[in-house]
Order: structure tokens, then sequence, then C-alpha cells
């Protein structure tokens, strides 16, 4: 069921249509010229979700909407919030060094109908914890994720609920880069579907020491063997050529210091 | 006599073509200025509710309506012929017999520009002055206004706010919750403290950074008491509250973790034999 959740679906009068990716429960009708949607999250639940009675406790939301439209349509879609991105094991990048990882962050899935593209409802797959990104003063809210930052895709297990984004790290400085986490601003990617899988287009981060402002350059350059015609979901901003900003783990820390 | 009360009720005699000109223009002028006024302040209202925030918003508002007032005065003044030089020379004297008379009045006038100039507090920010606890609506010339959460009006004046310490509950982002949690002494306090680092991860309030701090706190005759503190964003403060008690006990009846009540224990006087109970009723009527 998985590999088939992007796209359009026909509701029928009545009908209840059922999907599921990650941890996210879907249930879709057309009833009384309205659109009904249920959801909820594996775990939170008893019991096995399917396309049958809801469980108990889920609840629908009706939309009305002009035309009476029948048609929706899933499209995957980047976190509405930046992720704070930790990696499983500490990389540390050294002095004047390029590296390229593949993080994988949970995609969230966006309902809208398909005959106008008005956005009726949009869920994460995972329930992500949310953090802070700054001081105690000022900052931004975020979500918390954790990712392998591969450098070999084939040492990982495909996953249709997770977004494969190439990042590449670049150490101008002269002191090691301790890769723990960094603010990953995923609303300026889009979204690729190539082979069962999806892609973001590429990020550029450089480093040139603590207390300096790291480049976060999203290049929109695609991954080998992907093409413009394979995009499903365009960034949710528009793509800036440059955004100065401090993104890892110092930003924190100066601040910190600095209040 | 009759004379007199001729040239009295003469209205042609108040009324002359110039005296009526010179009201249809002031007519014409201020039917013209109040509404540009309204409008400019109205549009003033808007771009900066849109491009900052409610409180700039008032401020432009009041800060176009004043000057537009003052000018609209001035200007009527100097068409009806009234110079300005002797009612400020007046009006520096009988400021002195004002101010003297109406002081607390005055005293609000300035504390509420200290307060507009200091800005502890914005319209909108939710702030607690003595034991009343409201979202401020308004940062007026004499006094600001609040709304409980009661939905009651209070009107506190400047100076009190001046005078008294304020505390803006809104004014960071963010927000610690803080939190004793008491466990019997029997308790593994490294469990504890997996549960409840856990509980909060959970928690979809709770924010993961900064971190929740688990601090041990003290023993007391009956439990032991941790402080819990986790972090959540201003706005989701009170659901954070609402929840979390909740789930903690939830995980603690999960693992068996016992929230002791206050108890005391008697010393039968030996080390290991327990104190000696005698039931009474059915068991005492069975001795017999």
């Amino acid at each position: 069921m998985e590999d088939k959740i992007w796209g359009v679906i026909e509701l029928g009068d009545g009908e209840v249509q059922f999907r599921q990716l990650g941890d996210l429960n879907l249930w879709f009708k057309y009833r009384n010229e309205e659109i009904w949607i249920a959801h909820c999250y594996t775990g939170n639940f008893e019991g096995e979700q399917s396309a049958g009675e809801l469980p108990e406790g889920v609840r629908w939301s009706r939309w009305a909407h002009k035309n009476a439209y029948q048609n929706i349509r899933i499209e995957p879609a980047h976190a509405d919030l930046p992720l704070i991105v930790h990696s499983e094991y500490s990389l540390k990048v050294s002095p004047r060094t390029d590296i390229k990882v593949f993080c994988r962050v949970p995609l969230w899935i966006s309902i809208v109908i398909a005959d106008d593209g008005y956005k009726l409802a949009e869920f994460p797959v995972h329930q992500l914890p949310k953090t802070w990104f700054g001081t105690r003063l000022e900052g931004e809210l975020c979500y918390h994720t954790t990712t392998k930052a591969s450098r070999n895709l084939s040492e990982v297990q495909p996953a249709p609920h997770l977004i494969t984004c190439p990042v590449t790290i670049a150490n101008r400085s002269n002191v090691t880069l301790n890769f723990e986490h960094f603010c990953f601003r995923v609303a300026r990617l889009g979204i690729f579907l190539h082979e069962n899988t999806l892609w973001a287009d590429e990020t550029q981060i450089t480093y040139r020491g603590e207390g300096q402002n790291s480049d976060v350059v999203m290049t929109g350059k695609l991954p080998k063997g992907i093409t413009q015609q394979m995009q499903l979901s365009k960034p949710r901003r528009k793509i800036q050529s440059s955004l100065a900003t401090r993104t890892f783990k110092h930003f924190i820390e100066d601040t910190l210091t600095l209040g | 006599m009759a004379l007199l009360q001729e040239s009295l009720f003469d209205i042609s005699a108040y009324f002359s073509k110039d005296t009526i000109r010179l009201l249809i223009r002031i007519a014409i002028f201020l039917a013209i200025s109040f509404p540009i006024l309204f409008t400019l302040r109205g549009w003033a209202h808007r771009y900066f509710e849109k491009k900052y925030s409610s409180h700039y918003s008032m401020l432009a508002g009041k800060l176009i309506l004043y000057i537009g007032l003052t000018l609209i005065v001035v200007t009527v003044m100097g068409q009806l012929g009234i110079s300005l030089a002797p009612l400020l020379g007046a009006a520096g004297i009988a400021g002195v017999a004002i101010g003297f008379a109406s002081q607390t009045s005055v005293s609000n006038i300035i504390s509420g520009l200290f307060l507009i100039a200091e800005g502890p507090f914005k319209v909108d920010d939710i702030i607690t002055v003595k034991n009343t606890t409201g979202v401020v609506l308004s940062i007026d010339i004499l006094s600001v206004k609040l709304r409980t959460f009661n939905n009651q009006f209070v009107r506190i004046p400047n100076e009190t706010l001046i005078k008294t310490e304020v505390t803006n509950i809104t004014r960071f982002p963010i927000r610690r919750l803080s939190t004793t949690i008491s466990v019997a002494h029997k308790e593994n306090i490294g469990q504890v403290r997996d549960i409840l680092m856990e509980v909060a991860e959970k928690n979809e309030y709770a924010l993961l950074e900064p971190e929740p701090l688990i601090i041990f706190d003290i023993i007391q005759p009956s439990s032991i008491d941790l402080s819990f503190k986790v972090w959540a964003q201003v706005t989701e403060y009170v659901s954070l509250k609402n929840t979390i008690h909740e789930e903690i006990k939830v995980a603690f009846d999960e693992a068996g973790i016992e929230i002791p009540f206050p108890h005391i224990s008697l010393y039968a006087g030996e080390a290991t034999n327990p104190l000696p109970v005698r039931l009474e009723g059915e068991s005492l009527e069975s001795d017999k």
C-alpha cells in the first residue's frame, strides 16, 4: 500500500479509503458533498489499524468545498518547521575537508483537492518532538530528529516515509568540526521520487570556524539520476541563493556565552 | 435701555458676513480634517499591526491622533484670531495651579511616558501586577488596562505600575515549568529519572532543548523529592502543565513507582520485630 500512496484518490460516495505510511494511518471518505478525513498514529491506539472501523477515540474531520470535488491528491511535503538533525553517531570532519552525507528526514503528507490544489490537511508521518534552536531570549521552534548521516546509501534500508537529503559539508576552518547536530531548513527543498525513494535537492554547508557564520546554500542541484520531471513537491519557500546563518551547535554555545 | 436691548439681540451684529464666512470655512476645515485624521490613524493602526505588533499599532495610532488634534485646534484658533502666545503664558501659570491640584493625574501621565519609553510590556503581553494577572489591552495616558483570564476588566494606574514589581510572563518565547515529584524512599532514583526523561520526550508540548532537568531536591520524612524542570513554548505552557503531571502519574503506575502520602513509621523499640497489632471486633470475639 505504501508505494501507491502518492497521487489522486477517487472517493466514492460513502466508501472509506485507508492509507498508511510510517506511523500515520489515514482514512478518507466522501459523504453529503463533503470530504471526511480521519487520522491517527500507530502506538497511540490499541490494535491494528485498517480500512474498517476507526479506532475508538479517532474522529472524522469534515471539509465542505466549492463544486463538491470528489478527488483528492496525496503529496509528500517537508516539515513545516526547521529540523534539528542529530547525528546518531558523532562525526568529526577534519580541517579543510569536504564530505557528503545523506540525512534521511521524516516527511509530511499533504492532502489537497485534486482539481484545484486547495490544501485540506497536512500530517507528519511520525510525531516528532519539538525543540528550541537559539537562546532562552530568542530563537525558533524546530522539530528534533535523528539521522545516521550515512556516507554510503547502500548501507541503509529503503524507507518510503523518509526523504533522503544529500548534504555536502565543507570544513573551511583550521579546527575539527564536530558534526553532532545542525539546523536544517528543509522548507527550501523540493521533493523528487526516484525508484520508490524520496529525494531532496542538495544542501551545501560551509563551516568557517567557531563564531563565524556558516554558509548554508540550497544549491538546487539534483542527486545523480534524478531529473526535474521526477519532482513531486515544490519547496514550501522559495530557494534563496545563499543563506548566511549559524548552523552548528556553536551558535547556541556562542549566544549563551554572550547572553 | 431700548438701545442696549436692540444691540444685544441684534443677531446680525454677531453674524456678519465675515463671521459666517469664517464659521463656514472652519466647518469645512473640520469636516475635511477629521476624516483625514481618522483615516490616517486607521491606516497607521493597520500598517503597524501587520508589520510589527498590536503594541506599536496602538502607539502609532495614539501619536497620530494627538498630533492631529493639536494641529486642528491650533489651526482653528488661528482662524478665530486667538493668539497662542497669551494662552501659552496663561497655561504656564495655570499649569502650576493645576499641577498642585492634580498631582496624581500628572504623576500617572509622566509614569505612562516612562512606561512607553522603558517598554517593560506591550499590548497582548500577559503580566502579573500584585495579585492580578491578565492580558494587556492598552497602555493609555493615565492607566494600563488588563483583561484577566476570568474575563474581568482591570484598570491599573500607571503610577502603580512604575512603583510595583511587574512580571511579564510572555516576554521571552520559552518558559520553564518547575514541579516537585515525590517518590517513596525505596524507589530506584535512576529509574525514576529515566521515566521522567521519557515522559518529557514523549510530551507533545515539552521541548527537548533546553534539556529537561531533574534535581535531587530533598529527603523528606515520607518521600524523596525531585525537582523536575521542563521547557515549553510560552504559548503552550499551560498545555504542558495540564498534560505532563497526568503522564507522570500514568508512567509511575505502569512502572510500579510509589508516589507516597505523608506517613509516620512507629518504632516499637526493637530493630527487627514489627510493632504488635491486635485486631478488634470479630477476632476479639473468637478469642473468647
